[in-house]
């Protein structure tokens, strides 16, 4: 498998304050890895320099071959980022909001695959609605939807379950998994939902104190599956020294 | 839980000492200018006599410190009930008597302001003996000004109506006014000036001029004016929120692939029918016999209050992956 997303001694930092250490990190095409780690560790941070919205004072990122520094729009067109419900334009419908980033991202009308996950998600009756309206769930949708607009092969998503009920859960569930057996695209999901980890990715990385800890392919990840008595939640555990 | 203090007071405070020079001077010039020119006025010799001149003062006084007072208590509850703070548990009355004591303060430190500048002006006035009349009119004028506007926020409870007005589509909605590459921009950006428009602060300038105009001008020029002073305060306004609404929208399209002249052409593209629509009654009262000076002012006002927003939009534009 060809390696989508690299990214190699990324080194990030607000003021004094260290972030990401020396992170490197690798995902192929058709991988779901989940990012886990105690609040801090640096988790939103990774996936904002991943996507160019935080930068980095050193380390690379490379997209599909692009390198994000050099050629940010080439990169930029492979990955989405899901949006944080709290920067949504609160004066703008959900479907201006939408056509928004569809103009954005060269597209010329929503495309119809946003709209069925909007359907899929039962976010279409509230499109015409003013963001300023919604529900934290209902905010949560439409930055997923956001960040999916136009497919990007390599999805970015920030707990993106939060606020989410539990039929949404499970049919974002549904779909993410299905894109991802299709091959149509990578995620890399940081999210503190350890069942959501362990059962759909197929890898799942550590982070503490900005570094990577510790990594689980998707044998071992299996191998937790069949035995009840082990589990994520304790192996982070382990890890942790709790 | 403090009883008598909302907690977002202090957290207030700090931001605003964080911020600097520049947020004390953007929060206290306005208010300075209008007392000056009320002082000016007040204790002037610009009308048919000492009583119009205190009349007008006081009339601007009250308007001005009205619209201010206004403006300024509305945003802050907006924020404080919708704000990061909008969750926390604010005891009964807490929020009222903390902008209680803040309006209070602010009316003392106007009232302070108010004082000094007509004891300095007084010295060379011509009615230097009637100061003790210049000073009560434009102090009760400011007492009664501020309360008015702050029984009037008090009173209307739901302040989430602005964001909902805002939402109102404008009457000449055309097809071609959003541009395909970033469409609804400038939606956001008639919608967030129309938000700022509606909360009145920018009247205070009306008041301001209309204290300057000499007594016996004749109806049609003063009317030609206000029509010149709203056109200008409204572009004004139009110029800001259009580069805040491109700075968020560049904020918010931060991990998706910007073309920086598509971004540039589509933040422009607002600023550019508001200052067409500002030049309209530019154009009528020039049409009608306005003085080419007025005029000529007119556009280097215009000019004064536009070049920074828009000096902001070239910036934020002119590379969107860095802006974000």
């Amino acid at each position: 498998m060809t390696a989508l997303l690299r990214a190699t001694r990324l080194r990030v930092a607000y003021g004094d304050m260290r972030v990401l250490d020396d992170v490197d990190l690798e995902i192929a095409r058709g991988e779901f890895v989940a990012l886990i780690g105690p609040n801090g560790a640096g988790k939103t941070t990774l996936l904002h320099a991943i996507a160019g919205t935080v930068p980095p004072y050193g380390g690379t990122v490379s997209v599909a071959g692009h390198d994000l520094a050099k050629a940010p729009r080439d990169a930029k067109n492979v990955l989405g980022l899901a949006v944080e419900p709290s920067r949504l334009p609160a004066l703008l419908t959900g479907r201006e909001c939408l056509a928004l980033f569809a103009g954005a991202r060269g597209l010329p009308t929503i495309p119809p695959a946003t709209l069925a996950l909007g359907e899929t998600l039962s976010l279409t009756s509230v499109l015409d609605r003013r963001i300023a309206s919604y529900s934290l769930g209902m905010r949560q949708k439409l930055g997923i939807m956001l960040g999916l607009i136009g497919e990007p092969p390599l999805l970015l998503l920030d707990e993106p379950f939060n606020g989410l009920d539990p039929r949404s859960a499970l049919a974002f569930k549904t779909h993410l998994v299905a894109m991802v057996a299709r091959g149509d695209a990578s995620v890399l999901l940081a999210t503190h939902s350890l069942d959501i980890a362990e059962r759909h990715a197929t890898r799942v990385i550590l982070l503490m104190d900005g570094r990577v800890r510790r990594s689980w392919n998707s044998a071992e990840l299996a191998a937790m599956r069949e035995q009840p008595e082990r589990s994520l939640e304790m192996a982070m555990a382990e890890v942790c020294g709790a | 839980m403090n009883v008598l203090w909302h907690p977002a007071l202090r957290a207030d405070w700090l931001v605003l000492r964080r911020t600097g020079t520049v947020a004390f001077a953007r929060i206290i010039g306005v208010p300075a200018l209008l007392l000056a020119c009320c002082a000016a006025i007040a204790c002037g010799d610009f009308y048919g006599g000492y009583g119009w001149c205190l009349a007008a003062g006081a009339l601007l006084a009250l308007g001005g410190s009205h619209a201010i007072a206004h403006q300024r208590l509305l945003d802050v509850l907006e924020r404080w009930r919708f704000g990061w703070c909008g969750a926390l548990p604010v005891a009964r009355g807490a929020t009222a008597c903390t902008l209680l004591l803040v309006t209070a303060v602010a009316l003392m430190v106007s009232l302070a302001f108010g004082t000094v500048l007509l004891l300095g002006v007084s010295t060379m006035a011509p009615h230097r003996g009637d100061l003790p009349y210049a000073l009560a009119g434009i102090d009760l004028a400011l007492v009664a000004g501020t309360a008015v506007a702050a029984v009037r926020v008090f009173r209307r409870g739901a302040f989430a109506v602005h964001q909902e007005d805002g939402i109102r589509e404008s009457l000449l909605a055309l097809p071609w006014w959003n541009d395909p590459r970033l469409p609804h921009l400038l939606d956001w950006q008639r919608r967030t000036a129309l938000v700022r428009w509606r909360r009145g602060g920018s009247f205070v300038m009306v008041g301001i001029v209309l204290g300057a105009v000499p007594m016996g001008a004749p109806m049609p020029a003063v009317a030609g004016l206000v029509l010149l002073v709203l056109s200008w305060s409204w572009l004004a306004v139009a110029m800001r929120a259009s580069a805040d609404a491109s700075a968020a929208a560049v904020h918010l399209l931060g991990a998706v692939p910007l073309d920086a002249r598509c971004v540039r052409a589509a933040s422009f593209r607002y600023p550019i029918i508001a200052a067409l629509c500002a030049l309209v009654p530019v154009a009528v009262v020039a049409i009608l016999g306005g003085r080419v000076a007025i005029v000529l002012g007119w556009v280097i006002c215009a000019c004064a209050v536009s070049i920074w927003p828009l000096v902001r939009i070239l910036r934020i534009t002119r590379n969107p992956e860095l802006s974000a």
